[in-house]
């Protein structure tokens, strides 16, 4: 029997069982559907973590010292408290480092996450809950901001503690729709500021906006908030070749300044981008491993319910097989005909499982701020597994109908 | 024009006796069918029925042959073994000058397709196929291609006066229509023989004669037609009756009386 014949006899019974072949195939489906889809979304966001937040957060080429490492979560309460007794991130060790990395392009001191929220008054309009931070001027360059209006802050705003504030792109739109910002009076909570920049759009990070915050001297900040103990020091290399190194400079620096014997554990830490990025492959690591699991489950399911509907068909067509029997196929042609009405139908299942994935990711991607990315790999194993599936499930029904005697076959109801 | 003159094709008893002692000689061509001491035994739960008990048999090319017999006498054991659907106990069956008794079922399935034509009481059509893919069916297993094999099951539907009838579902047609397409699908691969089993078991007796004529002209062109068949009536129609009762074959003889359908 020639392969056109197979697969056309294998179209044609599932073209005419629709509905049965549909939910004989729903559990191929789901989890196909499911894998693609999640899979998109994971790697959608490790591209967009990658490409947008870890640059946007710690800058690019650049790293920073901290007193906390970025990957909090994963603290238990001993490496919690160690983490708890260390120093905060002083001036002094802005300067420690800024000697010990002459050829740095920018060294920062900054005000780090979590940050206070302010409302942002002007006249009888105001927006609410904006991120406060205090940073040196440096952190401007550190950041690459660029100004859509006015300038940055500069050394004499932080010698002199003077009240003025950058805002980002949308505080600033949100505030005087269209009236130039620059050198407006504004009020952050009671204290009054005057606007000198306004810098231009970052754009949004997983529903998270890049440009709703407000820059104050770093000074001035300590003034109204007192000394946090999420200071950080920020340092941009004009090279990402040339970051490797500063942190050993910087490391050394810092353990001087610390006053860190041999020995001794670092008190504070060195992360760059690259840290960030490997800290939310972690997280999605652990996704990566449930998800096959969950999706064999899934599959074996809907392949036990391949097998069973085949079954049945095989008891339905008894007569069928025994008239094909009769005109001459060999068993070796009947079992080839249903093995290959279980791949077709497992494989169908399998593209409409890969269609609704894409489908459903890309949904997520367009009402949430989650992006999508289908991959090449996840379609090929999700396409590959529904022929498996096919396959595996298919030979014990393919086997029975090919072993049916003709002449009892012929007699069936 | 009389079915009569064309005594060329009936075998007489003495040349049979001749073919069927030759145990173990390949028979001469013209010999289609050849059974030699044919044996089939079932075991039925421990208790063994003996089906068939030694059935010498010889049919020549060009023959119309009744097999007939009460219900138990094994008309039924004999008539899946002439198809090949079944493998005797003991003895030999010589088809078309090949061993048949001896084959694996890949050469019985090879064989079923080449040299059989099945007609049988139920029709046993696919009933989501057409008419046209029914009859193509054999083809499909011959490993014919597409083009060809419609052409040829085409050919087969006009010579069974179908041919505006190709592309109806057998749901479509009535009982005399669907048995012409199964006889169609029968003759679609030129087989040695064509093999009735109750051809009209199903049919009133208007639409019986129907195809009795189809047959009847069938026989008049050349083809071996085998037909099991348990009424006088429709066996008259055959030019040679054989008898089964007991397992045993009780006559073969040269029905004398010929009904012709063929309106002579």
């Amino acid at each position: 029997m020639r392969l056109t014949d197979l697969l056309s006899v294998a179209f044609g019974e599932i073209r005419a069982n629709k509905l049965r072949s549909f939910f004989t195939l729903l559990g191929i489906i789901v989890s196909v559907a499911f894998l693609v889809a999640v899979v998109a979304v994971i790697q959608g966001m490790n591209a967009y973590v990658k490409e947008n937040i870890a640059g946007a957060v710690v800058g690019t080429n650049a790293f920073q010292v901290r007193r906390a490492p970025i990957q909090v979560g994963f603290f238990d309460d001993e490496a919690m408290k160690r983490v708890e007794r260390r120093p905060r991130i002083s001036v002094a060790d802005a300067a420690a480092v800024r000697l010990a990395i002459p050829d740095a392009q920018a060294i920062a001191l900054t005000t780090g996450f979590p940050t206070p929220l302010s409302d942002i008054v002007w006249r009888n309009r105001e927006v609410g809950d904006i991120r406060v931070f205090g940073v040196t001027p440096p952190y401007q360059e550190v950041q690459d901001y660029r100004f859509e209006a006015g300038g940055p802050l500069t050394e004499t705003d932080i010698a002199q503690r003077r009240s003025v504030v950058v805002l980002g792109h949308e505080v600033a739109e949100k505030l005087f729709e269209g009236v130039s910002a620059i050198g407006q009076d504004v009020r952050l909570g009671s204290e009054h500021f005057e606007v000198i920049g306004v810098v231009a759009p970052k754009g949004k990070v997983l529903g998270q906006s890049f440009d709703s915050f407000a820059l104050i001297p770093f000074t001035r900040y300590e003034m109204l908030y007192g000394r946090r103990r999420t200071t950080t020091i920020s340092v941009k290399m004009r090279d990402a070749k040339e970051v490797e190194n500063a942190m050993l400079r910087a490391e050394e620096a810092m353990r001087a300044a610390h006053h860190l014997r041999p020995g001794q554990e670092n008190n504070f830490s060195l992360e760059t981008a690259a840290a960030l990025v490997d800290f939310w492959k972690q997280l999605t690591a652990v996704l990566f491993s449930v998800i096959p699991a969950v999706v064999a489950i899934g599959i074996v399911v809907g392949g036990i319910v391949i097998m069973n509907i085949m079954l049945m068909s095989v008891s339905e067509r008894t007569r069928e097989i025994g008239i094909r029997k009769a005109v001459g196929s060999r068993s070796r042609d009947i079992e080839r005909q249903f093995l290959a009405e279980a791949i077709v139908l497992a494989t169908t299942g399998g593209v409409l499982g890969v269609l609704s994935g894409w489908g459903f990711a890309e949904l997520v991607a367009a009402v949430s701020p989650l992006p999508a990315r289908i991959t090449g790999w996840s379609v090929l194993v999700a396409v590959t597994l529904g022929a498996t599936v096919g396959v595996l499930f298919g030979v014990y029904p393919a086997r029975r109908a090919a072993r049916l005697d003709p002449i009892t076959a012929l007699r069936a109801e | 024009m009389s079915p009569q003159t064309d005594d060329v094709a009936l075998s007489t008893t003495a040349e049979r006796k001749v073919v069927v002692q030759s145990a173990g000689a390949q028979p001469d061509k013209d010999w289609v069918i050849v059974t030699r001491g044919l044996k089939r035994e079932y075991d039925m739960g421990g208790e063994i029925v003996r089906a068939l008990q030694g059935v010498d048999l010889a049919i020549r090319k060009n023959e119309y042959v009744a097999i007939m017999g009460p219900s138990g006498s094994g008309k039924s054991t004999l008539m899946n073994l002439i198809g090949c659907l079944d493998t005797p106990n003991g003895g030999e069956y010589w088809l078309s000058g090949q061993l048949v008794s001896t084959m694996k079922d890949d050469e019985l399935a090879r064989v079923r397709n080449k040299e059989i034509g099945f007609v049988f009481q139920t029709f046993n059509l696919l009933p989501r196929a057409t008419a046209l893919h029914n009859v193509e069916l054999p083809l499909v297993y011959a490993g014919v291609g597409s083009a060809e094999r419609k052409e040829r099951a085409m050919e087969a539907l006009t010579k069974v006066q179908l041919g505006d009838r190709a592309m109806h579902r057998p749901n479509e047609l009535s009982g005399g229509q669907r048995q012409r397409v199964a006889i169609a699908r029968a003759l679609v691969n030129r087989p040695a023989i064509l093999l009735a089993d109750e051809p009209t078991g199903n049919l009133d007796s208007t639409t019986s004669e129907e195809i009795m004529r189809v047959f009847e002209t069938l026989a008049n062109t050349g083809q071996t037609v085998i037909m099991v068949t348990h009424e006088p009536d429709i066996a008259a129609h055959a030019r040679r009756v054989v008898v089964l009762r007991d397992g045993k074959i009780a006559s073969d003889e040269r029905n004398q009386k010929v009904t012709s359908s063929l309106g002579l």
